[in-house]
């Protein structure tokens, strides 16, 4: 079983980390706040989020589009230039919708009173891996991003089966064309490697069973929602983990999640993106035996895992790479600024990465040391700077006063020192060194480093705002920032 | 330890009279915190020679080419009977008697008759695994279908072949680490696009930092759409394989930045000076090849080139996006061999294309194929065996392992043949056992 945090250990480095880790990290102000809380509480305030009232509007266009059949009867008439055209049309249509998406969800990240609710929503975006590449309906994504807020910390079944059932996913992995004749095996394969039992917990001919149990579920695309097809169904008997019956796709879900090895993959695969990469099998048993006492619901073990000492151990706390989303995210909020505009956020996003809503393939995003190549991390580097300075840090020495017109068109300006640190503190070198790791590391940089920096403040004379932003920038280049 | 320290000594100089007054530039202040990690890797440098290796370019084509398309047995009947709307027939590029080119591979036709293109037939291993993600970690790690390796066959080979290299030995286009580069100690570097490909603030007064400062804006504010790399309509665009190190993260991170800040250097110049001396057909794969193309005419000292093209998991409508996929690596490959004979290069360059599995025999209901087993493997360069190599695996049902095509050739064999043959190297060290060598090359 999990071993409870002692109260002596909650304090502001343990309240960052339940921050860094259940959300995106925040302001000094903001760990002070839960630190203040008490480990349970501050917990509760962050698992228990359906008690916040969340009023944020959903995009306008993310519901079913009333014009479908007019617009298929309209391209099914035209002539082959219109044809083009409105398929042109559709595409710019789709990809603003996309953009948008991308970023009313990384305001809700960035903003948003619930931020364990979006944290488990990326959680499962990465975990059943929908790319809109092949799916091509910013609606479709919207709406199996809302399941996993309306279901990321509830019932796993539940959440198993209204994903399954989502029409993004009918799409993705090729279900709503399987037919009775010649099941395609795509879903059925993934739902036992990726989704919930991993690899060697099954055949593969339970695949191709489960395959067969699953004909008939479709996508109807008229109505944008999951349809049942009965004349598409193989209602003949299927062999599934050694049991034989006439099972439907429901029974399969129902015998997955009721696998022995359902609880551990899941469990240890949650603890791997809030924990760390290497859970020992002790604790993996811990997790899943907590799951399975609170019959597979996510609240109970999310918040056990939350107050465990196992969570606040050396080898968890600052040791997870953070994930691009993680990085821009967190500095954003860190720096008190705003997100930068759509189309800035998400070409940032993707030169770290990370595209939201096309992860690289069905099993998500690697994660770990996989988000840092020298590549990605010069870009972190760079941008960076623009976070900070406001304006392009490819020709920022000589730019200083933004002479530069592109730059000064995107950007632009420098995130405010005076709001984040007083006076006193931004005249006095030490004051300073220790605020700026205070804020972006909730802890110290390592010696080496922390000279370095000491070094840089000191060779400058009286410090002004710019100094401030130079250290502010110089700490989001090491090491030691890329962990959280 | 002295000679190092004058070096990190100039460097910073260098760097903070460049900055000024107005602040230490990051790159001055990266090469601080870099002292210790500049002192271990000063002592192992080697030589930079550019010029003279043989370079080997590794393309994965990942999702699960259908090899029976691609390389296609004209004249088997169990081909053509069990894919009655999927097999080809016409317009194919003929081989020899039995076999046959897909039609939109006209450009390997041709490196085939200039005898510069090896065909491997059933290329595979033994116990198959039909995951994309556990058999692409097979084909990296080069491990057993029951084994598990951490780090790639190519990093093993950085990590016993090329000790204290230049971080730009191996090169993998794109955002991510393939793991097949992965090894104890991180080795080669990650390159999507040089002309941003550097630290902020690390301009010298020769360098003209208009195209990066403009093109690092332009790529912020550009609208690309979708994805420009991901592969349209399956859901495999890339698979690279998770990442592993036996250093801390911190540390790993700091060795990370400090390869990236070496090889930025050595990459801008290369941006700046090297061109392509052909024109490159437009496709995300062909872009990835004119990168390496101008990367080798740059002189890096790159051994091992990384690629990767997505796409080939067609389990539906497999016939037109099939052969999208072909004709763009076939004019991408083409693109890239004319380059290097232009850049006089070609002899020192092999190309080596692999799939994590060809796909099944039987076609499926929705026009496509589900995931297979065994396939042909390319090689293209003049100082190969060309021709078509190997042994074609039977299609009759019975020979048939769970519908697949069994292999013949065992894929380490050809790693094997490659890193004695090509890289010079022992390959049992890097294997981790001996494999008799596939011979791919002339002799």
């Amino acid at each position: 079983m999990l071993k409870p945090l002692p109260a002596s250990r909650w304090n502001y480095a343990t309240a960052a980390h339940l921050l860094n880790r259940a959300g995106f990290g925040g302001t000094p102000a903001e760990i002070e706040k839960l630190a203040a809380l008490g480990a349970e509480k501050a917990v509760d305030s962050l698992v228990h989020y359906d008690s916040r009232p969340d009023t944020t509007p959903n995009p306008e266009w993310a519901k079913v589009d009333p014009e479908r059949m007019q617009q298929y009867k309209q391209m099914r008439d035209a002539t082959p230039a219109e044809k083009q055209k409105m398929r042109q049309e559709e595409q710019r249509e789709r990809r603003d919708e996309l953009q948008e998406l991308r970023h009313w969800w990384l305001q809700r990240m960035v903003a948003g009173p619930r931020p364990l609710q979006e944290k488990l929503s990326l959680f499962w975006h990465g975990h059943f891996a929908t790319s809109a590449q092949k799916v091509k309906d910013a609606y479709l994504m919207w709406k199996q991003n809302d399941i996993f807020r309306r279901h990321g910390s509830g019932d796993w079944l539940t959440l198993l089966t209204e994903v399954s059932k989502d029409p993004a996913m009918l799409v993705w992995l090729d279900q709503a064309q399987s037919r009775k004749q010649q099941p395609n095996e795509n879903f059925a394969r993934e739902v036992m490697e990726l989704f919930a039992l991993g690899e060697g917990n099954y055949t593969e001919k339970d695949i191709t069973e489960a395959a067969r149990a699953f004909t008939g579920w479709s996508y109807d695309r008229l109505n944008q929602e999951f349809i049942y097809r009965r004349n598409q169904h193989d209602d003949g008997p299927k062999t599934i983990f050694s049991k034989t019956g006439n099972f439907s796709g429901d029974d399969v879900l129902k015998m997955i999640v009721a696998h022995p090895q359902a609880a551990p993959f899941i469990t240890r695969k949650l603890w791997v993106f809030f924990g760390n990469e290497k859970p020992s099998s002790q604790l993996v048993e811990a997790l899943a035996a907590t799951f399975r006492a609170n019959r597979m619901q996510f609240k109970p073990v999310l918040r056990a895992m939350f107050l465990s000492e196992e969570f606040y151990a050396p080898e968890v706390m600052r040791q997870q790479v953070k994930s691009p989303v993680q990085w821009l995210v967190g500095s954003v909020r860190m720096l008190e600024r705003e997100l930068p505009a759509q189309q800035v956020s998400a070409n940032a996003l993707r030169q770290l990465g990370q595209e939201l809503l096309l992860p690289p393939n069905v099993k998500g995003w690697d994660g770990g040391l996989s988000w840092i190549t020298t590549s990605n991390l010069l870009n972190r580097y760079n941008f960076a700077g623009f976070l900070v300075l406001g304006e392009n840090p490819m020709n920022a020495p000589k730019n200083k006063g933004g002479k530069n017109r592109r730059a000064r068109m995107l950007n632009g300006k420098s995130i405010a020192v005076a709001k984040l640190f007083p006076e006193d503190v931004r005249k006095d070198k030490k004051l300073l060194a220790a605020a700026v790791q205070k804020r972006l590391l909730a802890s110290e940089l390592k010696p080496e480093h922390r000279n370095t920096l000491r070094a840089y403040l000191d060779s400058q004379g009286e410090l002004d705002d710019l100094d401030v932003l130079h250290a502010l920038r110089l700490v989001m280049c090491t090491p030691e920032f890329q962990l959280c | 330890m002295s000679e190092l320290n004058l070096k990190t000594r100039r460097e910073f100089l260098r760097a903070s009279v460049l900055g000024g007054a107005v602040s230490w530039t990051v790159p001055a202040f990266l090469s601080q915190t870099f002292d210790a990690l500049h002192a271990q890797a000063a002592g192992q440098s080697q030589a930079v020679t550019g010029k003279d290796n043989t370079i080997l370019v590794v393309l994965q084509l990942a999702g699960g080419n259908d090899g029976l398309n691609t390389v296609v047995p004209v004249t088997n009947d169990h081909y053509h009977k069990a894919r009655p709307q999927l097999s080809l027939k016409s317009n194919l590029h003929k081989l020899d008697e039995n076999f046959a080119l897909h039609p939109s591979l006209t450009a390997f036709k041709e490196l085939y008759d200039a005898g510069q293109l090896g065909i491997v037939h059933g290329v595979g291993y033994p116990n198959p695994n039909r995951s994309h993600f556990r058999s692409t970690e097979i084909w990296h790690t080069a491990s057993d279908a029951n084994k598990f390796e951490k780090y790639g066959w190519l990093g093993r080979y950085f990590d016993n072949a090329c000790k204290g290299s230049d971080p730009t030995v191996g090169v993998s286009v794109g955002r991510q680490t393939p793991q097949a580069f992965t090894g104890p100690r991180p080795l080669g570097i990650s390159l999507e696009n040089p002309e941003t490909y550097r630290m902020a603030g690390n301009d010298t007064p020769e360098m003209d930092e208009t195209a990066g400062s403009m093109d690092f804006m332009s790529r912020l504010n550009g609208a690309e759409g979708l994805g420009a790399d991901a592969s349209s309509g399956t859901t495999i665009g890339s698979v690279t394989g998770p990442v592993q190190s036996n250093l801390s993260p911190l540390d790993y991170l700091e060795r990370t930045a400090l390869d990236a800040q070496i090889s930025s250097e050595r990459i801008l110049k290369v941006s700046q000076q090297a061109k392509n001396l052909v024109s490159y057909p437009a496709s995300q794969v062909a872009n990835s090849f004119k990168l390496v193309g101008r990367l080798i005419a740059g002189g890096l000292p790159t051994r091992v080139y990384y690629l990767s093209q997505g796409g080939y998991d067609t389990h539906t409508n497999q016939a037109g996006a099939h052969e999208r996929l072909l004709r763009e690596l076939g004019s991408a490959v083409k693109a890239f061999t004319d380059d290097l004979k232009a850049q006089g290069n070609a002899d020192r360059v092999l190309l080596m294309t692999f799939s994590e599995f060809g796909r099944r025999v039987k076609q499926n209901a929705n026009g496509g194929t589900d995931h297979g087993a065994a396939a042909p493997l390319f090689l293209v360069g003049p100082k190969l065996r060309a021709g078509l190599l190997g042994q074609f695996p039977s299609l009759a049902p019975a020979d048939l392992h769970n519908g697949d095509p069994k292999y013949t050739v065992d894929f380490r064999s050809i790693y094997a043949g490659l890193l004695q043959g090509w890289l010079r190297t022992d390959p049992a060290p890097v294997l981790g056992r001996k494999f008799d060598a596939f011979q791919s090359l002339r002799a």
